[in-house]
C-alpha cells in the first residue's frame, strides 16, 4: 500500500526525485574518489575507478526509475504520446479512421440511448424489479382497465404486496391563484396507496394515503412532482397549503414527491397527482376503461402462478359484469378481455409497444455499421503497418519486444477509438434530436433521451471493444516480420504481401456482405413505406390545418355550439382560407364511435342489427377535406337546425347494405336496432368515397356520417381549415380570431393534416429513414474500403501496369482489369450477403406493410446499388492505372 | 561449470537482509558507507555491484523498513542517510528465521547427497 502510494507520488514529483538520485550517486562517487585520493591515487584516476566500481550509472538509474514509478502507466503515457504524434504526422489517415469510427459509434450511441430510456432504465422507486403491469387486452383499447376490475385485483394480497391504479397524465388547465394567463399542466389521478406501494417518499410535506381516496369528490388534494415544484414554482416551500385551480377545481397542495420521480410511465410524465376519487367521470362504470393497474408482486409467488391466478380473477369479474349478455355479440366481445401480467420495473410505455421492435432492429443495424467501420479502420491500419515496416524493424533491432510493440499499436488503436467516440457522442446527441422529430407530439412531448452513466459506459465499452477488434489483427501482422529482411528491403512491402493483400480483400468482402444486409433491409422498409404513401386515403391532406378547442368546464353544449358557429364565420372570412368545418373524431385523431343499425330493405340487417362506424361532421366537411360526395349532397348549415334526421354513407356501406342500388339517396336506415324495420328513420342524402380516417393500414369499414351535435360523444370535435397556402402559416391569424371571439377558449393540438397522417405511420417513417441512412453509411464506408484496397493495389502494380502498356495493352483493357478486381469483392459480398439479408428481412417481416421479405424490387435495387458503388469506388484507381506512363513506371522500379 | 570466479553474485533477495542487518549493527548510514561495509563484512567474497544498492534502498524505503534523511557526513558534506525503522527490525527477525530454516534444509540435502 505504502509502496503504491510512493509510486503514485513519484509519478508527479518525477523531476525532483531524479535530481535527488543524481545527487546521491554523485555523493557516492565523490566519497569513494576521496578515499582513493587519500590512498595516493591521482584525482582523475580516482574518479574513474569510483565510477567503474559503481557500475553502469544509467542502467542503475533506469532500474531505480522502474522501481520508483508505476512503469506501465509511464510507458502507457509515452505510448499514447507517441501514438498522438504518429496520428498528427498522418492527419489524412487519422481523420479517415476517426470519422469512420465516430459514425459507427455515434449511430450506436444514439440508438442505444433510445433503448436505454425506453427499455432499460429502471424507475426511481423502491425495488422496481418487483413491479408488474396488469395489462388488459381485447375489448376496448389496450392497457387501461376499469375501476371495478382494479378493486377486484386489490383484494388479492396473497399474490401482491400492493396494487395501485393510475389514470395516465392528461393536460388540464392550471391557475396558481394569481388569475393571470392560462397555463396547462399534466395531471394524473392515482389511487391513495400509489406512493406507498411504489415506495416513493415526499421531498416536502406528505403524500397520499388510502384515507385521502375514500369518497367521490371528497378529497380536494394534490401532490406536486419535484420537477414541477422546482421549474415552475421555484422550490417555494410555502406552496404547502396553497389552493391552486387544477382543471378548474380548487385542490390543496399537501406535498412534493421525491426528486426524479415522474410517475410510472416512461414517455408521459405527470406534473401533479390527484386522488382517483376526484375524477369527475363516472369511475365505477365497468365500461369506463381509465385506470392502469400496477402491482408489486410478492417475491415468493412465481410469475406463472400470478398469471394463472389473474386469468381466474379476470374470468370471474367478466362473468359478474357481462355474464347475462354473454350470448349477444356485445357480450361475446366483452368476454374476450384478458389480463396480461408484465414486468413493469422499467416503467410502462405505449411507445415501447410501437417502437420497441423497430429499435431492436435498428440496434442490430448500427451494430453492423460499426463492424463495417472497424473493418475500414483495420484496413487503414494494415496499409499503415506496411508503410511503417521500416520503423517497426528498427525498433525491433533496438531491442523492443514484440509484446511491447503490439501494445503500442493497440494503444494507438484505442486512441483512435476514443477520439472517435468523443466525436461520436456529438453525432449521437445531434442524431437523437433528429430521431425525436419522428415521434408524434403525443408520444414525444415529454420523452427525453438523455445520455446517462449507462449510455456513456456503453459508448466507452464499444469503443474499447472496437479498438481491440480493428487493432489486434493489424498489430499482430505489422509486428510479425523479420527485422533484418525488412530493413534490407528498405521498408517496401515485399515479404508476405500476398497474405496481407488477401486479408485486406477478405475485410472488404466482409464489409460488402454486411452492407448488403443493411441496404437490403433498408430497401424493404423503403418499399414498404412507399406502399403506404401510395395508398389513397380518400381525402386530400394538402393545406388542411386541424386543431381542437378547449372550453372552460362550466360551458354548456349550447354555449359551445354558439361559440363554434361564430368562430367558423370569422375564420371563413379570413383571407387565404378556402373552407372551414369540423368532425368527430375527425381524421387521424384517434378514437372511434360505433353504433348498431338496421337498414330498411337490406337483407344484411333483416335478422339483427349490424355494428357500423359513426362519425359526426359539420357542414362542408367533405368539401374541406377534398372528398366531395360521389352522389347526392353533403350537409349544409340548414341541416343543423332541421329536425329531419339525415345521413351520408360511404361506398362500403352501400356495398354491404344496399348492393346494386345505383342511387341510395332517399333510402332509410335507423339507429334503433330493436325491431327489424327499425325505429325513427334517418334518410340517406349522399354517398362519399371510402375515407381512411384512422390509419393508412386500416381497411374501409361501413360508415354513417351524421350532422354533429355537441354532446353526442365524450370528446369534442376536430376543427378543419383548408387554406390556399400551406396551412401552418395561418395559425397566428386563427389564434387571433379565437381570442377575439372569446379569450377563455384556447386552441389545442394544432397539426396539419399531413402531419397527422405522418404521425400515424411514424414507426414506418422512422425505420425506413433511419435504416436508409444506416444503409447509405454502410455503403459509404464499404466504398472507402474498396477504394483504399484498389488504390493500394494499383500503386503496387504500377510497374507491372507500365510494362503491360509498354507491351501494347489498350487503356480500356487496363481499366477493365482494375475494375474487375474491384467488382470481385462486390460479387463475393453479394453472394454472402444476400442470404443474410433474406434472413434479416424475415426477422423484420412484421414491420413490413404489403410486401414480403423476399421482395424482388428491394432485391434488384440492392444488387444495383452495390454494383454501382463498387464501380464508383474502383473507377478512380482504374483511371489512374490506365493513365500510367510506361516509361515513368519502369524507371520508378 | 568453470571456476570463473570465486566471488559470489549477490543472491536475489539477500541484499535486502544484508542492508537491514548492517543498518542494525551500525546505525544510520549513507549509501556509500553501506556499500563499503557490506563489502568489508563479506571480506571480498561478494561481488557487489554497488549500483544495485540504490534500487534496493528504494525498495526497502517503499516497504517502510528503512527511512531516509538528508544529513551531514563525517567530512561534513550533505548525504542521504538511511535508518532502520521498527518495521525493518521486525523484518530482520522474520528473515533471520527464514534463513536459518533454509540453511538447515540445504545442509540436510547436502549431507544426504554425500
Amino acid at each position: 500500500m505504502r509502496a503504491l502510494w510512493m509510486r503514485w507520488a513519484a509519478l508527479f514529483g518525477k523531476r525532483r526525485s531524479e535530481r535527488l538520485l543524481s545527487e546521491e550517486v554523485e555523493i557516492h562517487l565523490e566519497m569513494r574518489a576521496a578515499e582513493l585520493r587519500a590512498e595516493g591515487v591521482d584525482a582523475a584516476a580516482a574518479r574513474e575507478r569510483a565510477r567503474r566500481e559503481l557500475g553502469g550509472v544509467e542502467q542503475m538509474k533506469e532500474a531505480y526509475r522502474d522501481r520508483r514509478g508505476i512503469p506501465w502507466i509511464e510507458t502507457l503515457g509515452k505510448d499514447a504520446m507517441y501514438g498522438l504524434r504518429g496520428l498528427r504526422r498522418n492527419p489524412g489517415f487519422a481523420a479517415a479512421a476517426v470519422l469512420s469510427l465516430a459514425l459507427g459509434i455515434g449511430a450506436n450511441t444514439a440508438i442505444f440511448s433510445f433503448i436505454n430510456t425506453l427499455m432499460l432504465r429502471m424507475l426511481p422507486v423502491e425495488k422496481p424489479e418487483q413491479l408488474l403491469s396488469l395489462y388488459r387486452t381485447g375489448g376496448w383499447g389496450k392497457g387501461y382497465a376499469s375501476y371495478p376490475l382494479y378493486l377486484e385485483f386489490r383484494k388479492h394480497d396473497d399474490l401482491f404486496a400492493g396494487v395501485l391504479g393510475r389514470s395516465g397524465a392528461g393536460k388540464v388547465r392550471f391557475d396558481a391563484g394569481h388569475g393571470n394567463r392560462l397555463e396547462y399542466v399534466q395531471r394524473e389521478f392515482v389511487t391513495g396507496n400509489y406512493f406507498d406501494v411504489l415506495g416513493v417518499k415526499p421531498a416536502i410535506g406528505r403524500l397520499f394515503t388510502d384515507e385521502d381516496d375514500r369518497t367521490p369528490q371528497g378529497h380536494p388534494l394534490v401532490v406536486l412532482s419535484y420537477d414541477f415544484w422546482r421549474n415552475r414554482l421555484g422550490m417555494d416551500s410555502a406552496v404547502l397549503g396553497r389552493v391552486p385551480m387544477v382543471d378548474e377545481q380548487p385542490l390543496t397542495v399537501i406535498g412534493v414527491a421525491a426528486p426524479g420521480f415522474h410517475g410510472v410511465e416512461v414517455e408521459n410524465h405527470a406534473d401533479m397527482w390527484a386522488p382517483a376519487m376526484m375524477n369527475r367521470a363516472d369511475i365505477m362504470q365497468p365500461g369506463n376503461h381509465w385506470i392502469w393497474i400496477v402491482a408489486r408482486r410478492r417475491p415468493e409467488v412465481p410469475m406463472g402462478r400470478i398469471q394463472a391466478a389473474s386469468n381466474i380473477i379476470m374470468q370471474q369479474y367478466l362473468m359478474s359484469v357481462y355474464g347475462r349478455q354473454r350470448e349477444s355479440a356485445f357480450g361475446k366481445w366483452a368476454m374476450e378481455q384478458k389480463i396480461e401480467v408484465r414486468e413493469a420495473g422499467v416503467g410502462i410505455s405505449m411507445l415501447r409497444e410501437a417502437f420497441g421492435k423497430p429499435l431492436a432492429i435498428l440496434m442490430a443495424a448500427v451494430g453492423l455499421v460499426l463492424l463495417i467501420a472497424c473493418a475500414n479502420v483495420a484496413n487503414l491500419l494494415i496499409a499503415r503497418g506496411a508503410a511503417r515496416r521500416r520503423e517497426i524493424a528498427m525498433r525491433f533491432s533496438l531491442g523492443a519486444t514484440r509484446r511491447r510493440l503490439v501494445r503500442q499499436w493497440l494503444i494507438e488503436s484505442l486512441m483512435l477509438a476514443l477520439l472517435g467516440s468523443v466525436l461520436g457522442l456529438a453525432f449521437a446527441i445531434w442524431g437523437e434530436r433528429y430521431m425525436l422529430l419522428f415521434l408524434p407530439p403525443g408520444a414525444g412531448e415529454q420523452f427525453r433521451v438523455t445520455p446517462d452513466g449507462t449510455v456513456l459506459g456503453f459508448t466507452l465499452g464499444i469503443s474499447v471493444l472496437s479498438a481491440m477488434l480493428f487493432g489486434l489483427a493489424p498489430a499482430l501482422r505489422a509486428t510479425s516480420l523479420d527485422p533484418a529482411a525488412a530493413l534490407k528491403a528498405g521498408g517496401s512491402q515485399q515479404p508476405g504481401r500476398g497474405a496481407r493483400a488477401g486479408f485486406r480483400k477478405a475485410l472488404v468482402v466482409a464489409q460488402v456482405a454486411l452492407s448488403v444486409v443493411l441496404v437490403g433491409t433498408a430497401g424493404l422498409f423503403a418499399h414498404s413505406l412507399a406502399g403506404l404513401r401510395a395508398i389513397n386515403p380518400g381525402f386530400v391532406a394538402r393545406n388542411v390545418l386541424t386543431f381542437s378547442l378547449d372550453y372552460p368546464r362550466a360551458w354548456k353544449n349550447a354555449d359551445k355550439e354558439k361559440h363554434r358557429e361564430r368562430l367558423l364565420a370569422r375564420l371563413s372570412a379570413l383571407p387565404g382560407i378556402a373552407e372551414v368545418s369540423y368532425g368527430v373524431p375527425g381524421p387521424y385523431r384517434g378514437g372511434s364511435w360505433s353504433a348498431s343499425i338496421r337498414v330498411t330493405g337490406s337483407a344484411r340487417t333483416a335478422k339483427e342489427g349490424v355494428e357500423i362506424d359513426e362519425q359526426g361532421v359539420g357542414p362542408a366537411y367533405f368539401e374541406t377535406i377534398g372528398a366531395r360526395p360521389l352522389r347526392g349532397r353533403e350537409f349544409d348549415a340548414g341541416d343543423l337546425r332541421s329536425t329531419r334526421k339525415i345521413a351520408v354513407v360511404n361506398e362500403t356501406f352501400v356495398r354491404e347494405f344496399l348492393p346494386g342500388i345505383a342511387d341510395p339517396a332517399g333510402r332509410i336506415l335507423s339507429f334503433d336496432d330493436s325491431k327489424p324495420e327499425g325505429g325513427e328513420p334517418t334518410y340517406i342524402v349522399g354517398v362519399v368515397r371510402d375515407i381512411l380516417h384512422d390509419g393508412l393500414k386500416t381497411t374501409a369499414k361501413s360508415t354513417v356520417y351524421v350532422p354533429y351535435r355537441e354532446g353526442d360523444v365524450a370528446f369534442g370535435p376536430t376543427l378543419l381549415v383548408r387554406a390556399q397556402l400551406p396551412a401552418g402559416a395561418l395559425l397566428p391569424a386563427i389564434r387571433r380570431e379565437l381570442r377575439a371571439v372569446d379569450p377563455e377558449v384556447t386552441l389545442a393540438e394544432p397539426r396539419t393534416l399531413i402531419e397527422r397522417v405522418d404521425d400515424s405511420i411514424f414507426v414506418d417513417r422512422a425505420i425506413a429513414t433511419l435504416s436508409g441512412f444506416f444503409g447509405a453509411l454502410a455503403l459509404l464506408l464499404a466504398a472507402i474500403g474498396i477504394y483504399g484496397v484498389m488504390a493500394y493495389a494499383v500503386a503496387r502494380r504500377t510497374a507491372e501496369i507500365g510494362l503491360r502498356i509498354a507491351l501494347g495493352a489498350a487503356p480500356g483493357k487496363i481499366r477493365w482489369m482494375v475494375l474487375r478486381d474491384g467488382l470481385l469483392p462486390i460479387g463475393l459480398g453479394l453472394a454472402i450477403g444476400l442470404p443474410l439479408s433474406r434472413a434479416a428481412g424475415r426477422v423484420s417481416a412484421s414491420l413490413l406493410y404489403g410486401i414480403k421479405p423476399g421482395d424482388p424490387l428491394a432485391l434488384a435495387c440492392t444488387i444495383a446499388v452495390l454494383v454501382a458503388t463498387g464501380v464508383l469506388a474502383a473507377f478512380l484507381p482504374a483511371r489512374r492505372a490506365a493513365a500510367v506512363e510506361p516509361m515513368e513506371a519502369l524507371r520508378h522500379e | 561449470m568453470s571456476k570463473r570466479s570465486a566471488k559470489a553474485d549477490v543472491l536475489q533477495g539477500t541484499l535486502d537482509l544484508m542492508v537491514l542487518r548492517t543498518l542494525e549493527a551500525m546505525g544510520p548510514q549513507h549509501g556509500f558507507g553501506l556499500a563499503k561495509r557490506i563489502q568489508q563484512i563479506s571480506a571480498g567474497a561478494l561481488d557487489l555491484n554497488q549500483g544495485t544498492l540504490y534500487p534496493a534502498l528504494l525498495r526497502l524505503e517503499q516497504r517502510g523498513w528503512i527511512a531516509p534523511e538528508w544529513g551531514a557526513s563525517d567530512s561534513n558534506r550533505r548525504a542521504k542517510f538511511y535508518a532502520l525503522t521498527k518495521a525493518g527490525r521486525k523484518q530482520i527477525a522474520r528473515e533471520e528465521d527464514d534463513w536459518a530454516r533454509t540453511v538447515a534444509l540445504m545442509e540436510r540435502f547436502l549431507r544426504a547427497a554425500e
